[in-house]
């Protein structure tokens, strides 16, 4: 539930999604779910050479599952506290 | 479970023409929406066509050809979205990504096989057209609903004392208690240190269960640059 919980607060911000297939996708962290499944908004793929196909979508669903990494704005993660939190949430699993 | 698109046509036969659905999964219809056009990865629209939505899956059957139908799990649909760039697509459309199955080294992007028939598994794209593109929003709506119905399934957890996650070095637990009586060589007199920490009150009287050694002087030495000891004897 951790990250559930610091994605909510994270809704707003730009974020960069990278999937599993190697898709990078940018747009504002508009939801997300208990899943992690993401919803963004005025998404543009990153490098748009390599897919073509998918250039400027309005919102967009993204499967919790199928997502490598979330790519965080720097200055939105305390880095100390959120390694803290991990921890303990793993201890308590 | 199938990954990937696959062929459906398995229509009820009381004329209507709509698919039959697994019940006894409690799938469930969510929404029909007629004069929709699929295109698959980059081959052209085909139409017309109605497109049912089910708690389970997307399901496209042809208006015209009876045999012709595509289907695809809801858990392997990666993405989806509304897209009304034209100069993405020409019409506006949901737009999804499907999983395929991982084959090894899936170099070749082709979804024909080497006999030109088209493979539905390999697909990886698909765009659904609605003739009205007004339905767009509710469509991508509908879709994400079901997406959140079809979550990951869960696999049989392993027991949680099982799941040893080390977090720290002084965490280490040795295994002893009654099954091991047997191998420890270490008696348990009070004059025998080895096993006990430093300073722990009634270590003496407990059963050797755990080798927690807290002191310091067991650390690693730390990497010192120049170290400063002196030499001479």
């Amino acid at each position: 539930m951790l990250f559930f919980s610091y994605f909510k607060d994270l809704v707003g911000q730009e974020v960069t999604v990278e999937l599993k297939n190697d898709l990078a996708i940018r747009g504002t962290l508009h939801s997300v779910d208990q899943y992690l499944n993401i919803k963004l908004e005025n998404t543009r793929v990153v490098d748009q050479d390599k897919f073509p196909h998918m250039l400027s979508v309005r919102n967009c669903f993204i499967r919790g599952s199928v997502v490598r990494y979330v790519q965080l704005p720097p200055d939105g993660v305390d880095v100390d506290l959120l390694h803290d939190a991990a921890r303990r949430e793993a201890r308590g699993a | 479970m199938v990954v990937g698109l696959r062929e459906f046509a398995h229509r009820t036969g009381n004329g209507s023409g709509t698919p039959v659905l697994d019940e006894s999964n409690g799938e469930e219809l969510m929404r029909v929406q007629p004069s929709v056009a699929v295109a698959l990865g980059n081959r052209s629209l085909e139409s017309p066509g109605t497109l049912y939505i089910t708690s389970r899956k997307l399901i496209w059957l042809s208006d015209v050809d009876m045999a012709k139908g595509y289907a695809v799990d809801f858990l392997s649909i990666s993405l989806h979205a509304v897209s009304r760039d034209p100069e993405a697509y020409s019409s506006p459309c949901i737009y999804t990504q499907i999983e395929v199955e991982d084959d090894e080294d899936e170099e070749d992007e082709s979804d024909t096989q080497s006999t030109g028939a088209l493979d539905l598994s390999k697909i990886r794209e698909m765009r659904l057209v609605p003739s009205d593109s007004t339905h767009l929003d509710t469509l991508f709506d509908v879709f994400c609903e079901c997406a959140e119905l079809n979550p990951e399934p869960i696999e049989q957890e392993e027991e949680e004392g099982e799941h040893n996650w080390v977090f720290s070095a002084d965490q280490m637990v040795v295994g002893g208690g009654a099954e091991e009586d047997g191998e420890w060589p270490i008696s348990q007199s009070p004059t025998s240190v080895i096993g006990l920490s430093i300073g722990d009150e009634g270590g003496l009287a407990q059963p050797m269960l755990e080798l927690q050694i807290n002191d310091q002087r067991f650390d690693d030495a730390e990497e010192m640059v120049h170290e400063s000891e002196t030499k001479d004897h």
